[in-house]
Formats: C-alpha cells, sequence, structure tokens
C-alpha cells in the first residue's frame, strides 16, 4: 500500500484558532452589522456593487444554459403559433403607426398652444431598452435584474416600462447591471391619475402577497372610480414622465363601515415572465440638466436642446413665453385638474 | 444497528471541495425564475464539506457565500451569511456523531438544520416587515434533507477510488 492513503495530517492538539462558537459570534454580530446598515442606513451599497461585479461572470455563465434551452424551445414552437403573433404584431403596428401620425400631429400643435399659453415645452424622455436578465428569487421581494447598469448610464430612480404599461422603478444599479423593483412590490408606490375623470391617485404595491395586484388608497367612498378605468402616471412626482399607462381598475369594494373604498387595480404591464424593458430617465434628472426656468435667455438653450423637437419651435416665439401663465390658472379653476401636459414639478415655474 | 467496518478514504483534495461548492453556487444562481421551494444547494454542498472536512470549510466560507448569494437574490445583505454561518456552526457540532449513521440516517439528521437555516432568513424579513412567503417555503428544508443521499456519494466518490489504479480497478 503507497504512503499517499495514510497521508493526512493529525489535527493539531493545541493550536486549533478560535473555537466554532467564538467564530459564530463574531461573524453572526457582522451579519447582523451588515443587516442594519442595508435596512435602515442604506450604506452598503459600494460593499453591494463590489460583490456584484465579483459575482457577475458566474451569473453570466448561470444564465447561458437557461437562454440556450429557451431558445431551443423558442425554435421548436409550431409554426402556427409563429405565424399568429406575427400576424398579431402586424395588426398592431398597423394601428399604432396610424397613431404615430396623429401624435406627430398632435405634438406639433400642442407645442404651439403651450407657446401661445406661455407654459413651458414639455419633455421628451430619451430611453434605453434593456433585457432581463432573471427574476431575483427572494420571496419577500418582487424585483427583477436588467442587463444596463452604471456603465451603460443607468440612474438608480429611473422609471421602467415594457411594451404595454409601467413596470416598475430600477431601486439599485451595479456597474454591469440593474435592479427593477416592480410597481406590485408591497413597497413600491407610484402616483396615478384616472384617465378617465382626471382624479389623482396613489396606488401601492401588494399588500397581500402574491395576488399581483396594486391598491388605490385613501379614495373617498363616493369617489367616481369604475371598474375598467384606466389609470395612467400623473407625472407630479417629478420620476415618472406624465402619461404612461400604469393599471386598470379590476374591483372597487365600497363599504359602509369605512370612509374609504378599497380599490384594487392589474397592472397593464406583464409582471411575471417579461422579457424586454424600457429605462427611462427620471424627469427630474431631465430638469437638472435641461436647466430650470422657461425664459427666452441663451441659458435655457439646453433646455430645448433636451426635447429635440421643441428646438425648431422654441427659437420662433420667444415673446409669447415671456407671458405669464394666467390662462393655465383659469383652466384649473374651470373644474378640470390639471392635466398630464402640464409641468410635473412646480419648481419649474416662472423666474 | 450502527455500519460496520468503515471504507478507508482518500484524502479529499481542496481544488474538488472548492470547485464543489463554485458548482452548487452556480445551481444556486440559475435563473429558473421565482420557486419558492427550490432547494439549495449550496446549503446542502457546505453542510456536507462542514461536517466531514470541518478544517477546511468553516464559517467564514459559509459567510462569503451567503454574502454572494444575498447581492444575486437581491435580499438584505447578509440574510444568508448569518443563516449559512448558524448551518455551519451546528454542522461542525454535530460532524464527529453523525458520520456513525447511514446516510438516511444523517439525512434525518440534517433536516432540522436545514429547517432552522431557513426560519432565521424569514424570521429576518418578518423583523424588517416582510410578510410570510407562503407554505411552499416549508417543502425547500424537506428537499435539501432528500438531496443530502445523492450528493453524499456524489462528493465522497473521488475519496472512494483505489489508492493505485490498475487494470481490474481503473478508478
Amino acid at each position: 500500500m503507497p504512503l499517499e492513503t495514510l497521508d493526512r495530517t493529525p489535527p493539531p492538539f493545541f493550536k486549533q484558532g478560535p473555537s466554532a462558537l467564538s467564530r459564530l459570534v463574531v461573524f453572526s454580530a457582522l451579519a447582523l452589522v451588515l443587516m442594519v446598515a442595508d435596512a435602515r442606513f442604506k450604506l452598503v451599497q459600494p460593499l453591494r456593487a463590489a460583490i456584484a461585479t465579483v459575482l457577475y461572470p458566474a451569473q453570466w455563465l448561470a444564465l447561458q444554459p437557461v437562454q440556450m434551452i429557451e431558445d431551443g424551445t423558442g425554435y421548436l414552437t409550431e409554426l402556427k403559433t409563429a405565424r399568429k403573433t406575427e400576424e398579431a404584431a402586424r395588426r398592431k403596428l398597423a394601428a399604432q403607426s396610424q397613431r404615430a401620425g396623429q401624435v406627430e400631429q398632435l405634438q406639433l400643435e400642442n407645442e404651439r398652444l403651450r407657446q401661445l399659453l406661455g407654459l413651458r415645452d414639455r419633455l421628451t424622455v430619451p430611453g434605453t431598452a434593456a433585457q432581463v436578465l432573471y427574476d431575483a428569487t427572494d420571496p419577500f421581494s418582487r424585483r427583477v435584474v436588467i442587463d444596463k447598469g452604471q456603465l451603460n448610464g443607468v440612474q438608480p430612480g429611473s422609471p421602467v416600462m415594457d411594451e404595454s404599461g409601467v413596470l416598475g422603478q430600477v431601486t439599485r444599479v451595479y456597474p454591469f447591471v440593474s435592479e427593477v423593483t416592480l410597481l406590485i412590490d408591497r413597497d413600491q408606490v407610484i402616483p396615478v391619475m384616472n384617465a378617465r375623470t382626471g382624479q389623482r391617485a396613489v396606488a401601492y404595491g401588494d399588500a397581500t402577497p402574491r395576488t399581483g395586484l396594486l391598491e388605490l388608497r385613501y379614495m373617498p367612498v363616493g369617489e367616481d372610480v369604475r371598474e375598467g378605468d384606466e389609470l395612467v402616471t400623473s407625472g407630479i412626482d417629478g420620476v415618472y414622465p406624465p402619461g404612461l399607462p400604469v393599471a386598470k381598475v379590476a374591483a372597487v369594494d365600497r363599504r359602509s363601515d369605512s370612509s374609504f373604498a378599497r380599490i384594487y387595480c392589474t397592472p397593464l404591464a406583464q409582471v411575471q415572465g417579461v422579457t424586454y424593458v424600457m429605462v427611462l430617465q427620471p424627469v427630474t434628472d431631465q430638469l437638472r440638466l435641461a436647466g430650470v426656468g422657461p425664459s427666452a435667455t441663451p441659458a435655457s438653450a439646453p433646455a430645448s436642446a433636451a426635447s429635440a423637437a421643441s428646438a425648431a419651435a422654441a427659437a420662433s416665439a420667444p415673446a409669447a413665453k415671456a407671458r405669464p401663465a394666467t390662462p393655465a390658472s383659469a383652466a384649473g379653476k374651470a373644474g378640470k385638474p390639471p392635466r398630464a401636459g402640464n409641468h410635473p414639478k412646480p419648481q419649474g415655474g416662472k423666474p | 444497528m450502527l455500519p460496520r467496518g468503515q471504507p478507508l478514504l482518500l484524502p479529499a483534495s481542496p481544488a474538488f471541495i472548492w470547485g464543489s461548492l463554485i458548482v452548487a453556487l452556480m445551481l444556486d444562481l440559475l435563473p429558473l425564475g421565482r420557486v419558492p421551494w427550490m432547494p439549495d444547494f449550496l446549503a446542502v454542498v457546505l453542510v456536507f464539506w462542514s461536517i466531514h472536512q470541518p478544517r477546511r470549510v468553516g464559517l467564514g466560507a459559509g459567510f462569503l457565500f451567503g454574502l454572494a448569494l444575498d447581492v444575486h437574490q437581491a435580499s438584505l445583505l447578509g440574510q444568508h451569511a448569518l443563516a449559512y454561518a448558524v448551518l455551519i456552526y451546528f454542522a461542525i457540532m454535530i460532524h464527529r456523531r453523525i458520520l456513525w449513521f447511514s446516510v438516511p440516517g444523517q439525512a434525518a439528521q440534517v433536516l432540522p438544520l436545514f429547517a432552522a437555516a431557513h426560519a432565521i432568513t424569514i424570521v429576518l424579513r418578518l423583523i424588517g416587515g416582510g410578510l410570510l412567503p407562503g407554505w411552499e417555503v416549508l417543502l425547500a428544508p424537506l428537499l435539501e434533507a432528500a438531496l443530502w443521499p445523492p450528493v453524499s456519494w456524489l462528493l465522497l466518490a473521488p475519496q472512494r477510488r483505489a489508492p493505485n489504479s490498475d487494470a481490474t480497478r481503473p478508478l
């Protein structure tokens, strides 16, 4: 018998290092400190980013077989299904192209009217497309991870939407990937507006887990909300651009024992199994970039540059811009709340 | 009935130990969607090595792997790290006793460990203001204990090889 079989170093008698119990105490204390720092003080983002960067190659490698299988099964789907989806996509495209033409014209008209009224230009929102890498498996929150990070210019707080509506918000940014908290996460809140009545409200994430619904809270019982009402972003939060579709009212439960109605809404975005998303820039960010104030001085040049469509028209009516914004307040008094077109942040007011 | 006559095992190679831990981590990183009952392969392999090689794999390794998993799962940083530290501590506490039992007996003894690790994460998140994730999470420790026999067989296989391979015993 060769010697290697028995070639084991015997455990040292005396030099065994700290005992398992003392190590447990040290590591538990460290873990508790990290958890408190993470949950209460948000101090550990650099550590998280470092770990995420080290972990990225392993994540990428683990992603490959799953994506290959998905691609393979996608290749083997029936021709019929492929044709059907193509037909549906064409129909949708045709409908949208007509609408897109209208939008161009309306945008132009809107700009002229705004200049006449002396309102600020609407901001156009630049966005980057991203792919969802995986659903975060933490059973206590609803998050997905996308393949664009700090190096691609993603900023924390950016709104994220898919092809049918707002999906959520970027909450953590790593160098290569970012975490998106979905709207149905219980800690997520989005200000919305009822597209039918113009009534503003706030939609909260899923308080009871796994239903995948949003809840409109603090709506009085007498409020005019019906099933099927569409909710869009109101734009008063300075994060989400106004007018993006968010949800549809699914159920309105008016009770006599409570002064508030329970209103549940289904998100329009695909919260389960979404693949491609759009990351928009937060509105406040663009305000900062644009320089605040609708003056016609050269200082506002970047503001018009930010919205490519308005750049051409910006020079044409500088005098009209300087007029006080009385028509807007008159419209507000007339009973209709200021629509989504108004500037989302009051701080962008008159100079 | 205690098994008589333990096989004499080859020494475990450190490369194999760390390689198996990395493979288990990769299995945990597989993007299979939100499956609450998904067993934690990394926990099983960590417990295995801290029972069989407590001087090579200890609390520090478990802590670091836990941090990596926390970042991947977008959970509270330190949650898995604490769970793994406690898991490995108990594994080291029982490592002298448990190896005298048959493999199914060992699986029955590690089940409470896995259950405790999952309970720790759930309690931590409840303190942090979370909600109970549903009854499916109860399946996870059971599946992890059920993984114990195949994992033991697989990870002990390199040590069961013949010390001097020849034509009749190539492995």
